[in-house]
């Protein structure tokens, strides 16, 4: 244990480590900050640089840069009333009002302030479930992977705010695009129409790149530039945070907990966790008629939520290779490609290296608070870059990233076509998550799948069978079904109104 | 470019039916009842039955309208017809494609640039702030991919020093 401890700290200070981590903070800060380039997408074009360094400066890259990013879509969210990023969408009205209060050194402190314990309460999570975790998923058979592993997928149909039947098509058409390739229980070509180059199939990555970068640039291309951000001076940041955390802190901790919940829920990632916690602190705030009038209890609440879902969004990550959201999805494939192979077995075969992780999340989370406060002082002076001289670099970065996955030019051709694919699903009301999410996990639902009916002999029976399998099926059927009847319950109230009114 | 919920749909019931197709033709492992044929016949028909809800309106009601930002009172909405709408949003996708066609006799230095000055004029850059941005953005890519982290991209028409 105190080996394993030394080791990782040995890992961790290493200069390659250390750089790579401030450099990322940084590159996470400003593009998190920049409306309309999300989080996510900060990460994924991050990727091709993870290739050559080492294996932990690669990991420290993805959480410094998915951490910071997560936090400064607060900065645009509060100034300009536009989130930089989907979770800073639930809070983003409040903190702008907070702002016409006078008060958006309250709202952007308590953004930074409340990340950071909400990032170090996810750690502890991470830290404390994982292990007991990895016992029990030892002696998980493929039943309970395919169930796992769909329960994700329907939870990943929940979380998009659209109409959860073109969630679940969405969720079908990234599955589909994991069919193409030789990667299947039969090893034949599948869906290749001949090419060579389908026949490894489809990398996640420029898909994922294509469909957050290069979909946001086509976005640029027809909505108008972002008002200018007015000029003005900032007073002390940290001052009444304190004062909050006192005042506030049984909403601090629901949100940690809330976050810490559904980010451990496969699935579902840091946008629902600020979305549930906001909503939950509405409903049970002593004063709710105050909310969306600039009152700053549910930026605490949701701001310490959705950093929570971020570390502990990795457990289903690294147990079993199931992404909480899109940003641990990219996670999974960095920690393929540096030979970390998610499983339980990773917490004994590689316990320095989970220590590291551990370890990286809580600096980062300490990170945050100095560079945060420099980056908001500098948040004026950022958002000034016009949009004409932040999206070509995202174009240049889309092309030579996708190239660098492979050395191949058809990685380009997989963006360019996933951009358009991801432009008008999100025109349509397509949830692109959901089939991001498809396409990261298609592979390992079919094995399972697969492999499960060959040991049933065909049967579906054998699926209900084993305890925690029965468990995890009822809750995707649960999950299946929840929309169904919101919606049969409508009908019914409509119902019932019209007759009253008549 | 906004479809209608009809058209979305068919096409998936469309996609959906011909990947069920294609997958029940895909042969099975010899010796075992299922292979690589099963799961996109399974994929396929729920993709097809999705495509049909969406056609017939299912699950509308729980679609949110998008919330416009109030505009500025400087800001002005510039109304454009939709062919060239399709053309502005098209242009990202094809300036990769382009990339991709040109890279190799190009070089990267002259591709790239040619990229930055159509992504930056068409995002309404001046050529005060367009011209710039040619020239040192790709230089400055080429200098963290193909410098730091190696990667081999095309000399072409114009190597680079390093």
């Amino acid at each position: 244990m105190l080996q394993t401890l030394i080791e990782a700290i040995r890992l961790v200070s290493a200069p390659e480590v250390i750089i790579a981590m401030l450099l990322a903070s940084i590159y996470g800060l400003v593009v998190g900050s920049l409306p309309g380039l999300s989080a996510t997408m900060a990460t994924a074009l991050l990727v091709p640089v993870t290739f050559y360094l080492s294996p932990i400066a690669a990991i420290a890259t993805i959480v410094a840069a998915s951490s910071m990013a997560i936090f400064s879509g607060d900065i645009p969210g509060a100034l300009l009333r536009i989130p930089g990023t989907p979770a800073s969408a639930a809070y983003a009205d409040e903190a702008y009002a907070m702002t016409r209060k006078g008060e958006a050194e309250l709202a952007l402190g308590a953004g930074v302030w409340f990340s950071a314990v909400g990032g170090i309460a996810g750690t502890l999570s991470l830290m404390v479930l994982a292990p007991p975790l990895a016992e029990i998923a030892l002696s998980f058979s493929t039943f309970e992977y395919f169930w796992l592993a769909f329960l994700g997928l329907m939870c990943a149909t929940l979380v998009a705010r659209s109409s959860p039947v073109k969630a679940i098509a969405a969720m079908f058409l990234g599955l589909l695009v994991s069919c193409v390739g030789i990667e299947n229980p039969g090893g034949v070509p599948r869906f290749t129409f001949g090419m060579t180059d389908l026949l490894g199939g489809i990398e996640p990555i420029p898909a994922l790149v294509g469909v957050f970068a290069v979909a946001q640039v086509m976005r640029a291309m027809l909505t108008p530039e972002p008002p200018p951000l007015p000029k003005r001076k900032f007073g002390s940041i940290m001052a009444g945070q304190w004062r909050l955390t006192k005042l506030y802190h049984w909403q601090m901790t629901r949100g940690n907990i809330v976050g810490i919940i559904i980010g451990v829920l496969p699935g579902a990632g840091a946008d629902m966790a600020a979305w549930v916690s906001y909503a939950m602190s509405k409903r049970f705030s002593k004063t709710p008629e105050k909310f969306g009038t600039g009152h700053v209890e549910g930026l605490v609440e949701a701001g310490a939520s959705n950093n929570a879902s971020i570390a502990s969004g990795w457990v289903p990550s690294l147990l079993f290779g199931i992404p909480g959201d899109t940003i641990a999805a990219i996670a999974i494939g960095v920690l393929y490609m540096k030979g970390l192979n998610p499983g339980p077995t990773l917490f004994t075969e590689k316990a320095s290296s989970m220590y590291a992780i551990y370890l990286m999340f809580i600096i980062a989370n300490i990170l945050m608070i100095p560079l945060g406060i420099i980056m908001i002082r500098m948040a004026v002076h950022v958002l000034k870059a016009p949009r004409s001289s932040v999206m070509p670099v995202i174009m240049l970065c889309c092309a030579v990233g996708s190239f660098a996955i492979g050395n191949n030019l058809f990685g380009v051709i997989t963006v360019a076509t996933f951009g358009v694919i991801g432009y008008i699903m999100e025109e349509n009301g397509y949830p692109v998550a959901a089939m991001v999410l498809g396409i990261v996990m298609g592979t390992m639902v079919e094995q399972a799948f697969v492999t499960s009916l060959i040991k049933s002999d065909g049967s579906i029976l054998p699926f209900f069978e084993r305890p925690i399998s029965a468990v995890l099926a009822a809750c995707t059927i649960a999950a299946f079904a929840w929309p169904l009847f919101v919606w049969v319950r409508r009908k019914f109230m409509i119902r019932k109104g019209s007759t009253q009114t008549a | 470019m906004r479809l209608s919920d009809r058209y979305t749909g068919l096409f998936l019931v469309g996609l959906g039916s011909l990947s069920a197709y294609g997958g029940w033709l895909l042969p099975p492992v010899p010796g075992q009842p299922v292979g690589p044929n099963v799961f996109p016949l399974v994929i396929g028909t729920g993709l097809a039955i999705c495509g049909l809800m969406i056609a017939f309106g299912i699950g509308h009601s729980f679609e949110e309208e998008e919330e416009l930002i109030p505009l500025e009172p400087g800001q002005q909405i510039v109304v454009r017809s939709r062919f060239v709408e399709g053309i502005r949003a098209l242009l990202p996708p094809a300036l990769l494609l382009f990339y991709v066609l040109a890279v190799d006799r190009l070089g990267f230095i002259i591709t790239a640039g040619l990229i930055v000055l159509a992504t930056s004029t068409a995002l309404g850059a001046r050529l005060k702030l367009a011209i710039p941005l040619m020239l040192l953005a790709p230089v400055g890519i080429h200098l963290i991919f193909a410098k730091m982290l190696r990667v081999p991209l095309p000399a072409g028409l114009l190597p680079m020093p390093w």
